[in-house]
């Protein structure tokens, strides 16, 4: 990735994992280099916007479930998060 | 050291299904830069060394083998690198976004790559001819100079692939 592009974080080695799918398996469903799928994981690589919403429609989640400009928290934190208090 | 990867062997009755993993798609980058230095002052230093033996009084067929062997790293490396960026530099494999925007890259890092040499030979020339004020261009300096041309400016995109990617993830 070039130094001057922002890293966009994502879960899609979670996503992967969870669904039992391999980097190849993946990659062959999205037309893409299995490679790819490992330098995005790692964070070497930016998706398009394209991939980007193609990944997102093929694990049915919203795009900002799986790419961030934050780094990701942990899933089971967001799952098993308490809500805030009730106020009054 | 080279492998083929999903050829189909026959052996009589039996289809053996070979998949092979080629070791240089997998060399770590900093393996591969330094083959890429080799490939790239390999052959100037080969040269180099040849032009100063030429003017020692050793037999013209051990010049000759001196100067073979030490092509014999370049050839190898420009090979590595040929092999390494095989059918993504020319396009003949099935190329994804992130291999389009990689051989752009390895493209755009060739030209820098020749416009410095060419900024630096020429400038060596200007100062060579300020101090020596003639600069005799025969057989001996052109042919270097030409295969210099017919090697690199092909092979210099490869190389540069090979330069900027980074590790290769597994296939799992």
């Amino acid at each position: 990735m070039p130094d001057n592009q922002r890293r966009v974080h994502n879960r899609l080695a979670v996503l992967r994992a969870e669904r039992g799918l391999s980097r190849k398996q993946l990659a062959d469903n999205l037309g893409i280099n299995f490679q790819t799928i490992g330098y995005i994981e790692r964070g070497d690589y930016n998706p398009s916007l394209e991939l980007a919403l193609t990944i997102a429609r093929l694990f049915r989640l919203p795009v900002e479930a799986i790419f961030s400009l934050q780094p990701m928290t942990p899933l089971s934190d967001e799952i098993f998060r308490e809500p805030p208090p009730a106020v009054g | 050291m080279f492998t083929t990867s999903g050829r189909l062997l026959d052996t009589g009755d039996i289809h053996v299904n070979t998949i092979l993993k080629s070791q240089v798609e997998y060399l770590p980058r900093t393996r591969r830069r330094l083959l890429v230095a080799v490939a790239l002052i390999g052959y100037p230093a080969a040269v180099a060394i040849l032009a100063g033996l030429k003017h020692t009084s050793l037999n013209r067929w051990l010049i000759l083998a001196v100067f073979l062997l030490l092509l014999l790293p370049t050839v190898a490396t420009l090979f590595i690198g040929y092999r390494y960026a095989r059918g993504r530099i020319d396009g003949r494999a099935r190329l994804d976004e992130r291999d389009l925007a990689l051989r752009q890259q390895a493209y755009a890092l060739s030209h820098r790559v020749l416009a410095a040499v060419l900024i630096a030979a020429t400038a060596i020339t200007e100062i060579y001819l300020t101090s020596a004020n003639t600069l005799q261009f025969d057989a001996n300096s052109f042919w270097p100079v030409t295969a210099w041309v017919i090697v690199y400016i092909p092979a210099l995109p490869s190389l540069m692939l090979a330069w900027i990617e980074t590790d290769q993830p597994a296939e799992a």
